[in-house]
């Protein structure tokens, strides 16, 4: 069986708490896909998902799905594959054996429009994980994003929700959520409740007509 | 393949909302492990191939090797969705124990794997060993309290309940005056509401 040369991955020092910022900041100064501590993290995982546009430096066998325009079961050196990050990372820093172009989101021209009106771009549409995945416009919007999202009542969406990446979304999230707590704590409502889990409408009798209990 | 079914196990786990479960996706989780096998034997199928070229297998660089490669990181890439998928499920189900109590109702439960239904007992029998050595019940006051006694409404008809060194009978819409600690575990399963002025 063949040992492949894996080397270990340093750690960021110390254990900072689970947050969403750490993981920003985890992925700006060590973007490397198996981290320890994302290991379970689904943003991580599924930004790792992502398609990123791969040359072949070599020929590989036995792997004929990965190319669809692939007529036998290898790729072909030199042949152009979309594969999802985490392949082609692994290929590219383990084996040597693709170049790698960066994504479409990552052009000057995006870097123009962004600088043009932040809030205006579609980011979504462009790439969802796009902060995880480029780490380089993190500043830019999410101030913008943390006032809007603090101001706007509950019942308002701003028009640019939509257009949120994951990341954003969440912050925006939280951070309604926090002042509609705040509210309520203000006004005084009641403190005990029913846990959230049993929210839903649910069975008011087992099978066999006794009511559950 | 190469990892795609993989991460429809964790889209369904990060559309729906945060603290809930949707119901075990034994289907698509077989399907990704069947996968698995199929990535090994492929893998050592390219390998057998150099062993019998009387290659050497750990510095050989040839199309099979970085086949094999791809089949060996889609193994991994696999494993790490598998477990990301019963680990963040655990962490719910962790959870469960807190916010209803030591029994899930029917329609949580239909949505467990049987592991998941031992992983849910284990845990509440191990909270409840610890609890019980030391004598205080870390369920209740779970948000801090501010009055021993509380006012609460019952909302269904639960019947006759010894609290302390008294009965109280507990029909629906009835008001009571109770401690804290004791009204709290019914709060949680939406038998009782706390009722104010």
């Amino acid at each position: 069986m063949a040992k492949f040369p894996y080397s270990s991955r340093t750690r960021i020092h110390g254990r900072l708490p689970r947050t969403r910022a750490r993981l920003l900041a985890e992925s700006l100064l060590l973007p490397s896909p198996d981290s320890d501590a994302n290991y379970y993290d689904i943003d991580d995982i599924l930004t790792e998902d992502e398609p990123i546009s791969v040359v072949f430096q070599v020929t590989a066998n036995g792997v004929g799905l990965l190319d669809p325009g692939a007529e036998s079961n290898c790729v072909e050196k030199g042949a152009k594959v979309d594969l999802p990050f985490w392949l082609a990372h692994g290929l590219l820093t383990l084996e040597q054996a693709v170049s790698i172009n960066p994504p479409p989101c990552f052009t000057q021209r995006t870097w123009k429009e962004i600088q043009a009106d932040a809030a205006c771009v579609d980011l979504r549409v462009l790439c969802p994980y796009f902060y995880e995945l480029g780490c380089k416009i993190v500043p830019f919007r999410y101030k913008e994003v943390l006032s809007k999202s603090h101001s706007s009542s509950m019942m308002t969406m701003p028009k640019f929700v939509p257009r949120f990446t994951k990341e954003e979304s969440r912050v925006f999230e939280s951070a309604r959520e926090s002042m509609a707590a705040f509210k309520k704590w203000r006004a005084g409502g009641v403190r005990l409740q029913k846990a959230s889990i049993l929210g839903r409408k649910r069975k008011t009798k087992l099978h066999d007509g006794q009511p559950t209990p | 393949m190469y990892g795609r079914r993989a991460s429809q196990l964790l889209k369904e786990i990060d559309s729906s909302e945060a603290g809930q479960l949707a119901p075990f996706n034994t289907d698509v989780f077989d399907q990704v492990i069947r996968e698995c096998s199929e990535h090994n034997s492929q893998f050592q199928s390219l390998i057998r191939k150099m062993v019998e070229q009387n290659l050497d297998i750990e510095t050989t660089r040839n199309e099979d090797h970085y086949g094999a490669a791809i089949h060996h990181l889609s193994l991994l890439r696999n494993k790490r969705c598998l477990m990301a998928y019963m680990y963040n499920r655990a962490e719910v189900i962790l959870s469960f124990r807190w916010k209803v109590g030591p029994v899930l109702p029917h329609d949580i439960q239909e949505k467990l794997h049987f592991s998941e239904k031992e992983y849910f007992k284990n845990h509440s029998a191990a909270i409840k060993s610890y609890i019980s050595e030391m004598d205080i019940d870390l369920t209740v006051d779970m948000v801090p309290p501010k009055d021993p006694y509380i006012q609460v409404r019952v909302l269904e008809d639960i019947g006759e309940v010894s609290l302390g060194d008294h009965s109280v009978s507990l029909t629906k819409n009835s008001l009571h005056f109770l401690r804290r600690t004791d009204a709290e575990q019914f709060i949680s399963q939406g038998l009782m509401e706390e009722f104010l002025e």
